[in-house]
C-alpha cells in the first residue's frame, strides 16, 4: 500500500474510493494520512468513518459524495461536520449526488454515454445547489414524449482505488455478495488499483467466473492487503467491527481526539499489518467469518 | 409498562410491512419496524436495500444499517445498486417504501443534509444516500419520524434532501416525477400524518395517549386535522418483540431515546 500510494497519488490526486459502507478500503485511507497527502479530490458514494479520517487529517480539498457519516448509533461523522460547520481543520469544498445518481453518473462514464437519465431530483438540494460541478445534472425533455428528465453526466474519475476479495496476478478481481455501485464506478476510473484481502491462482478464479468484477485487462495494479476494509465489512471474510465504529466516534468527537486516534491507530501502526496488529488475535477471530459460500 | 409513544410508533409503522409483498427499507427505525413486523404479521415479508440485497426472512443478527452485511445472510440475492434503486423501486416492484424523515416540512419534504444555510451550515448532517430516490421514485412512500418537537416539523425545510411534493402536488407532477410517487403516510409518536391532493400533510390518527391540541402544537405550521381516527393500543405481545428488538438492536449499538 505504501508502495502504491507513492507511486500513484501524488498531493492533488482525483481519485474514486471504492466502498458503500462495506468495502470501504480504510487501509488505504490509512496510507493517505501517514504520507501526509494534500488537497486531494476525493470521491466517494458513501463516505463513511474513511472519508471522515481523510477530512479530519487534512487531505481533502474537494469532496463528491452522496452520503457521509458512522456507520452505528446513529453518530456523526465528527470531522465531516466540524469541516463544514467550522471549518476546521480547514474548509473543504463539497459536492453532493443523490446514490441513483451517482450511480448513473458512474454508469455513464463506464459505458462512455454523453449522459445518463437518473431520477427526477428538480426542486431536491442536490439539484439547486452547485458548487465545483456546475454541470452535474441537466434536465433534457423525452423525445418519445413523457415530459422532463434528469440527466447526469459522465463520471470519469482519473483513478480508481477499490477494495474486492480476491484477485489472481492478471488483476483479475472478484466479489461475492452485494456489489452496490462497484462495477459500473471500476469500469468508469480511468486507471483502476485493487486492493484485495488475497491473491489467488487463477484456476480458483476460474471456478466462479461470475464473482470477477473487474476483468484483468481493466486493472492496472493490485495491492494485497488481508483486512483493508476494516471497520467496514468483507462479505465471507469479515463482519462490521461495530465496537470500532463506536470507539471512533467517541475519540473523534473533538479535534484533540480525533489526533489522538490518528496517533494511536494510524501513525502510531505505522502500516496496516501494525494496525491489525494493535486490534488484536481476540477482535479478529470474532469478526472473521468461518463459513464461506464459494 | 405501558407502551412509550416511541413504541406506539414503531408499531404503528410495523403494520405497514405486509406480508408476501415488497418493501424497500431504509437506514434506522425503518428497519427495526420491519423487523418487529416480520416477527408479528409478516414473517414472509421481502425486504430489499439500496446496495441489492434481498432479505426474505428473519436474520440472526439485527443488521445496524442496510450495508450491515449480516443483512445478506441467507440472502436470495445480493445484487447492485442499479437493481435495487432502478429495477426493483423505480420500476414499482416495490410496493412500500419506507424512509427515515428527522427533518420534514408541510409537503412531506425531508431534508437529511443541512441545517441553516447550506454553505455554512449550523447543523450538517449526513445527506442524501439513497434517500432522494426513495422519496422521488418509492411507491407507498411511508415516512417515518421519531421526533415530536416542533423544529423536526418545519414549515418548509431548509434542504430538500427527499423530494415531497416540493410546494404542492402540481409542481412534483409538472417537473416528471411519477403519479403514484411521493409521500403517502407519516408515522411518528403521535400517530398518522396523511397527505391531501394538494401534497399538504394532515393529521390523520393518533396514538391512544395523544391530544389532539398536544399533538398539534409538535408542527411548526397551523397544521390540518382530518377525521381522526383512535390507534390500537399495542397488545401484550406486540409490546414484548418491541422491546427484546429495541434491546437487541441496542446491543447493536443502536442509540435509543431515553424513557
Amino acid at each position: 500500500m505504501r508502495e502504491a500510494v507513492a507511486r500513484h497519488v501524488p498531493d492533488g490526486q482525483e481519485l474514486l474510493i471504492g466502498g458503500f459502507a462495506f468495502s470501504d478500503p480504510t487501509a488505504l485511507a490509512h496510507e493517505l494520512i501517514r504520507q501526509r497527502r494534500r488537497d486531494l479530490f476525493v470521491m466517494k458514494t458513501s463516505g463513511g468513518v474513511l472519508v471522515d479520517q481523510l477530512v479530519g487529517a487534512g487531505c481533502v480539498k474537494r469532496l463528491l459524495s452522496c452520503h457521509v457519516w458512522n456507520s452505528v448509533g446513529p453518530v456523526a461523522a465528527h470531522c465531516f461536520r466540524r469541516a463544514l460547520e467550522q471549518e476546521k481543520p480547514h474548509a473543504i469544498e463539497i459536492e453532493e449526488l443523490s446514490y441513483g445518481a451517482f450511480t448513473m453518473a458512474l454508469m455513464a462514464g463506464a459505458c462512455d454515454l454523453p449522459f445518463m437519465p437518473t431520477t427526477p431530483v428538480q426542486g431536491a438540494g442536490h439539484f439547486t445547489h452547485r458548487g465545483f460541478m456546475p454541470n452535474k445534472f441537466g434536465v433534457v425533455q423525452d423525445p418519445f414524449g413523457s415530459g422532463p428528465v434528469c440527466v447526469v453526466p459522465p463520471l470519469k474519475p482519473a483513478l480508481g482505488f477499490f477494495h474486492v476479495h480476491r484477485a489472481d496476478v492478471y488483476g483479475n478481481a472478484q466479489m461475492f455478495g452485494p456489489t452496490g455501485e462497484f462495477r459500473y464506478a471500476m469500469a468508469a476510473c480511468r486507471k483502476l488499483i485493487v486492493i484485495a484481502e488475497e491473491l489467488v491462482d487463477t484456476e480458483r478464479i476460474r471456478e466462479h467466473p461470475e464473482a470477477t468484477v473487474a476483468p484483468g485487462f481493466m486493472v492496472e495494479a493490485i495491492v494485497v492487503e488481508p483486512w483493508a476494509a476494516h471497520p467496514t465489512d468483507a462479505y465471507g471474510y469479515y463482519l462490521r467491527d461495530l465496537a470500532h465504529h463506536a470507539l471512533y466516534g467517541e475519540m473523534t468527537k473533538t479535534e484533540e481526539g480525533f489526533q489522538r486516534y490518528v496517533d494511536e491507530w494510524v501513525i502510531g501502526t505505522g502500516n496496516h499489518a501494525g494496525f491489525v496488529k494493535k486490534l488484536g488475535a481476540e477482535r479478529v477471530a470474532e469478526l472473521t467469518v468461518r463459513e464461506r459460500h464459494w | 409498562m405501558a407502551a412509550s409513544l416511541f413504541e406506539n410508533m414503531l408499531i404503528t409503522g410495523a403494520r405497514y410491512i405486509t406480508n408476501g409483498s415488497v418493501h424497500f427499507v431504509g437506514f434506522h427505525w425503518p428497519m427495526v419496524m420491519a423487523r418487529v413486523a416480520r416477527r408479528l404479521h409478516a414473517p414472509d415479508a421481502i425486504l430489499v436495500y439500496e446496495n441489492g440485497i434481498v432479505e426474505d426472512r428473519l436474520t440472526s443478527v439485527f443488521p445496524t444499517s442496510p450495508c450491515d452485511l449480516v443483512a445478506a445472510e441467507g440472502a436470495t440475492t445480493c445484487a447492485t445498486s442499479l437493481d435495487a434503486l432502478y429495477m426493483w423501486l423505480g420500476s414499482g416492484r416495490v410496493r412500500t417504501t419506507l424512509l427515515e424523515a428527522p427533518i420534514v416540512d408541510r409537503y412531506g419534504n425531508v431534508n437529511t443534509t443541512a441545517v441553516g444555510p447550506y454553505a455554512k451550515p449550523k447543523v450538517r448532517l449526513p445527506g442524501s444516500g439513497g434517500g432522494t430516490e426513495l422519496g422521488s421514485i418509492g411507491h407507498g412512500l411511508v415516512l417515518v419520524n421519531a421526533s415530536t418537537n416542533r423544529r423536526s416539523y418545519p414549515e418548509r425545510v431548509d434542504y430538500i434532501t427527499s423530494p415531497g411534493y416540493l410546494e404542492g402536488a402540481r409542481e412534483r407532477a409538472a417537473l416528471g416525477y411519477k403519479p403514484a410517487t411521493g409521500p403517502k403516510v407519516l408515522v411518528n409518536p403521535l400517530g398518522v400524518c396523511r397527505f391531501d391532493e394538494n401534497g399538504e400533510m394532515y393529521l390523520a390518527a393518533l396514538h391512544a395517549a395523544v391530544k389532539l391540541d398536544d399533538a398539534k402544537g409538535s408542527f411548526g405550521w397551523p397544521v390540518r386535522a382530518g377525521e381522526v381516527e383512535a390507534l390500537p393500543e399495542p397488545t401484550a405481545d406486540e409490546l414484548k418483540i418491541v422491546r427484546e428488538e429495541l434491546e437487541h438492536a441496542k446491543r447493536r449499538y443502536y442509540l435509543l431515546p431515553e424513557a
